[in-house]
This record gives structure tokens, C-alpha cells and sequence, in this order.
């Protein structure tokens, strides 16, 4: 049995780039958050790693009868990397405040942007749902 | 994964730059004391505080998933101490009229430094304001997620 398709890859698409946005958002609070703790390196999310995380590990399930209904479960694997050996200031801290600080602006644009794009997805099916009325 | 942990891991942050500053109100208020501590008999000048922060990376989730090699965002950031500092010398002045001074006039003053505060005092504002910034963009995001659908 196959998954309903009404709704397309897109809106899928869309959700893992609002959960990598999330966790970006996630790692560049942390990151700003220990600012001044002495030995502490930056963290960065890899957008790649965390959709090919999502493609590949599918757990399906395991059918014994024809009747039973398939289901799957995808794991989401950690993509955050540490920057171990960045070195920003003189007390070994490796953030660079500037930069999260543009990491912050960029990627709540971007998440506001998935949102707007789902948002014109459920529109279009809105309107087919409709019959364009 | 919960949506309100980069809430909860910038509000770690607020209460932990608050406290520095709370320490570096103290250090700038204690600048004359001369009698903060009784050590045998003998009073002891005020000794300049400072705080130790630490990244709060000992929740189990982050052992387990360290152990299986994977990297976790981490819980924010933590006080880890209140330290004395012991490494600068408290400072001499001549001032033979003072209750506290020694035999030959001179009385141990408090080993602050009010430029030094004043630089940590901006320091930790600052660190305040940038997570500020990071509050209400993490907000906005809530709410913009919150518009899906409608």
C-alpha cells in the first residue's frame, strides 16, 4: 500500500528544510548562549547530511500477513558538527559572534520562507479542492 | 527534539549573564570595603569575584548519543562557580587615619579593579542584548510556524 500521494514530495520537502531550520535555529542559540564559556567550539548543521539522513534511514514495517497495514518510521540522525579545532579568541572559545548573528538573520528568513511556500502549496490544493471557486 | 528548547537554552544564557553582572555589581559596590571577611582575629579587605561559565552538556541524551558518536546541540550554558580572585594582590594605601591601617599606616584596599568591571559590565551586557536578539528571532519563527495552514 502505498502512502496517499494528494499531497506531493513538496510539502514533505518542505518539512525536513523547517527541521533542519529548527535545529539550526537550535545550535546557533547555543552557540550565541555560551558566547563567553572559556573552550567552547562552535556547532553547525549541515543541511546535506540531515536530508540524506532523512532519505535513507526508512524503518519499515514488518509484514507477516497481507492484511496488515505498512507504516514507516524514519530516524533522524544528528547532523550537528563541532568545530574542534577553531579557535576564535584567546580563552580557546570558537564562536564568532558576528557570523551567528548573521546565521540568526539568514535562517529565520529562510524557515519564513518554507512556511510562506507550504502555506502556497495548501493554497493551490485549496483551490482544486474548490473546483476554482 | 522539542520546539522550546532554543527558548529554553537562550534563557540559560539570560539568567547566566544576569548573574554576571549581579557578581559585577557586587565587586563595584564593594570597592572600599575593608572589612568583608574575619580571618583569625584580623579583618580582610573584599576580594574581587568572578564567574566561571560553563557549556550545559551533561544531560543523559547528550552522553548517550556522545557514546554512539553522534554531536547534540547541548542544553545551553551553565554558572559552573563563583571564584575569589586570589592571583591579584590586594592594593596598599597610605592612610594612617583609618581604622584598618597597620602599624606603619598603610590599609589593604579590596583588589577590584573599576575599569576592569566596567569592561566585564559591558561585556556581559552585550551578551545579554545578542541573546535577546536570538529570543525574538526564535520567536518569530514560532509564531510565522503557527500561520501554516491558515
Amino acid at each position: 500500500m502505498k502512502r496517499l500521494s494528494l499531497f506531493g514530495g513538496t510539502i514533505n520537502s518542505l518539512e525536513k528544510g523547517l527541521q533542519y531550520a529548527s535545529l539550526k535555529n537550535k545550535t546557533i542559540a547555543q552557540n550565541i548562549a555560551n558566547v563567553d564559556t572559556p573552550n567552547y567550539k562552535a556547532k553547525d548543521v549541515s543541511f546535506k547530511q540531515i536530508l540524506q539522513n532523512e532519505q535513507s534511514t526508512i524503518i519499515s514495517a514488518n509484514k507477516t500477513d497481507v492484511r496488515h497495514y505498512d507504516f514507516e518510521i524514519t530516524q533522524t540522525n544528528s547532523s550537528v558538527t563541532s568545530f574542534d579545532n577553531f579557535r576564535y579568541r584567546n580563552d580557546g572559545n570558537g564562536v564568532d559572534m558576528d557570523a551567528e548573528q548573521a546565521k540568526l538573520a539568514e535562517n529565520t528568513i529562510y524557515y519564513n520562507a518554507l512556511v510562506d511556500r507550504i502555506n502556497g502549496k495548501l493554497n493551490t490544493l485549496n483551490t482544486v479542492i474548490k473546483g476554482g471557486r | 527534539m522539542s520546539i522550546f528548547k532554543s527558548m529554553n537554552i537562550t534563557s540559560s544564557a539570560l539568567t547566566s549573564q544576569r548573574l554576571r553582572m549581579d557578581v559585577i555589581s557586587s565587586n563595584i559596590a564593594n570597592v572600599d570595603t575593608t572589612r568583608a571577611k574575619l580571618v583569625d582575629g584580623q579583618w580582610e579587605p573584599y576580594r574581587r569575584k568572578t564567574v566561571t561559565l560553563s557549556a550545559n552538556e551533561g544531560s543523559f541524551s547528550n552522553f548517550l548519543n556522545k557514546a554512539r558518536g553522534k554531536n547534540e546541540v547541548g542544553d545551553g550554558v551553565k554558572v559552573s562557580k563563583i571564584n575569589d580572585d586570589k592571583d591579584t594582590p590586594f592594593k596598599l594605601v597610605y592612610d594612617p587615619t583609618h581604622p584598618d591601617a597597620n602599624e606603619e599606616g598603610y590599609v589593604e584596599m579590596p583588589n577590584v579593579d573599576l575599569l576592569k568591571e566596567m569592561v566585564d559590565l559591558i561585556s556581559a551586557t552585550r551578551s545579554y542584548e545578542a541573546n535577546i536578539t536570538v529570543f525574538n528571532a526564535n520567536k518569530s519563527m514560532l509564531t510565522k510556524a503557527l500561520e501554516i495552514g491558515k
